[in-house]
């Protein structure tokens, strides 16, 4: 099946604002309990509204689970809502 | 044999994303890259596929078949609800891709597309329109993700480009013209041809019709007088041949919504705010297009696989999700017992209206006013900010979904 676990954590992120298809890469986030996670890969960039509100969302992983961060371009906040480490 | 092909250059390129929702979760979670994985609208047993990946395709799993019978080919098939704003995104880059190559291009779906190089400058008709496919494959890996996978087919017309993206799957690129058409019809069954379904089918094989190359060979009157009865007869001659004639665009004739309940013990009162949650759903939507309604027609779908349906027309036109639900709501009330599923739509649309046409004019205006005020906090504040008391638990269940068959709403 998929163990997908919904989360609405506010993370710390550790991002590079560059250039190339995604300018603004989080490379490294820290969870409320502490653990820290590289990121090793953006899988895909996209954007959603909430009314007026844009929120970026990235999937990304660390090579055992794939996380989706999402950033809200007004607050300047990181949230983690997403853990998926499918699949056995 | 008829031979009147058309014979010209062909400039017509049809993109198609392969196994598209299960190919952007992949791009997205690359853990999920090279496994069998569906894509469903709700995680439940008997929902229905409505992408799988490839990988899955593989083992016999097909769009529209229930997960509980995909899990017993493929019993570590994972499962990943529809994220539709993801796909939103692709079909946006995708197709601002396709259109730096020509000003005519249409959006077939959320995941096909076709550019028209008719309308294209000098400088890119003179290039290969081969290369030109596998520059916007390569585009595709380079801008949205190295997962990403599109076939490509190039013709005279939409028909046949679109016949050879189907050829190749996934990631292929053919290309139809005069010279290789009966070549590429032969190998090929009637329902392998867009168009041609069952009944299409029937109606071809009831004259003697059972191969596409005898189709291509049928003469127009007999297409024309036997087997269609209208002008699809004609059309069908010239599409087959290589001539366009679909590039045209369809009005807007019905706005809806169906909803398959998540429980069959829901109470009526709980199916009825289902109701009022797609009659919110549609007026919505009707509102986006500018358009008014004049009919609603409400169905429903049972356990025991019965069909009902109600309909009705109003000489006033409305616009209000409060106009379309209490129509619905009271064609409701003859509903019949245990249904698994529930549709609303409106009918007969015409463009907005200006109140001060009306008798009413007053009333209508006021309404008007209380309804762009709402739909303004909506689009400002996110949808579903601002809506009826009686839908307040609704939103978990009736999720916006993807819509199929429509570029409108995207």
């Amino acid at each position: 099946m998929n163990d997908e676990t919904l989360l609405n954590e506010r993370i710390e992120v550790i991002t590079v604002f560059g250039e190339g298809l995604n300018p603004c890469r989080p490379i490294r986030f820290r969870r409320p309990n502490g653990r820290e996670i590289e990121v090793t890969e953006i899988g895909l960039r996209h954007p959603t509204v909430q009314g007026k509100r844009t929120i970026h969302i990235f999937d990304v992983t660390n090579g055992g689970a794939d996380y989706r961060l999402e950033f809200d371009s007004e607050r300047l906040t990181w949230h983690l809502t997403r853990e998926a480490d499918h699949y056995e | 044999m008829n031979s009147d092909y058309n014979t010209e250059r062909p400039l017509v390129m049809h993109i198609d994303l392969n196994s598209c929702f299960a190919t952007v979760e992949q791009q997205a979670r690359p853990l999920l890259r090279g496994r069998p994985i569906a894509i469903v609208n709700r995680r439940t047993e008997n929902t229905a596929i409505i992408t799988a990946s490839y990988e899955a395709k593989k083992y016999g799993v097909k769009v529209g078949m229930r997960f509980k019978e995909a899990k017993l080919l493929v019993p570590d098939i994972i499962v990943i609800e529809t994220d539709p704003a993801k796909y939103r995104f692709v079909y946006h880059k995708m197709m601002d891709m396709m259109k730096t190559y020509s000003s005519h291009v249409t959006m077939k779906s959320i995941d096909e597309g076709v550019i028209d190089f008719k309308h294209a400058t000098e400088q890119v008709r003179s290039r290969d329109l081969r290369d030109i496919g596998m520059e916007i494959k390569q585009r595709m890996r380079d801008e949205i993700g190295v997962a990403m996978r599109c076939n490509v087919g190039i013709s005279t017309n939409r028909f046949l480009a679109k016949t050879a993206a189907g050829l190749h799957k996934p990631d292929g690129l053919d290309i139809i013209t005069h010279e290789n058409l009966r070549a590429t019809l032969a190998t090929m069954k009637l329902t392998d041809l867009t168009g041609i379904a069952k009944q299409n089918e029937h109606r071809l094989n009831a004259v003697g019709i059972d191969t596409p190359l005898q189709f291509l060979d049928t003469s127009v009157e007999i297409l024309h007088k036997m087997v269609f009865k209208s002008i699809c007869g004609d059309e069908w001659y010239q599409r087959l041949r290589g001539y366009e004639v679909d590039d045209r665009v369809f009005d807007l004739k019905t706005v809806g919504r169906q909803y398959v309940l998540e429980s069959p013990h829901l109470s009526s009162e709980k199916i009825q705010q289902r109701l009022h949650h797609l009659s919110e759903s549609v007026g919505a939507k009707l509102r986006s297009q500018n358009k008014v309604a004049r009919g609603v027609l409400v169905y429903a779908k049972t356990y025991e696989r019965k069909y009902w349906h109600a309909r009705r027309m109003c000489e006033m036109p409305f616009f209000s999700n409060q106009a379309i639900y209490a129509q619905a709501s009271q064609l409701f009330a003859a509903a019949p017992a245990h249904i698994r599923e529930i549709g609303v739509s409106c009918y007969e649309l015409g463009d907005d209206i200006d109140p001060q046409l009306n008798l009413f004019g007053d009333r209508i205006a006021s309404e008007k006013k209380l309804v762009q005020a709402m739909d303004e906090l909506n689009g400002r504040y996110g949808d579903r900010t601002i809506h009826v008391a009686d839908t307040l638990g609704t939103g978990a269940y009736v999720k916006q979904k993807i819509p199929f068959g429509s570029t409108r709403y995207l």
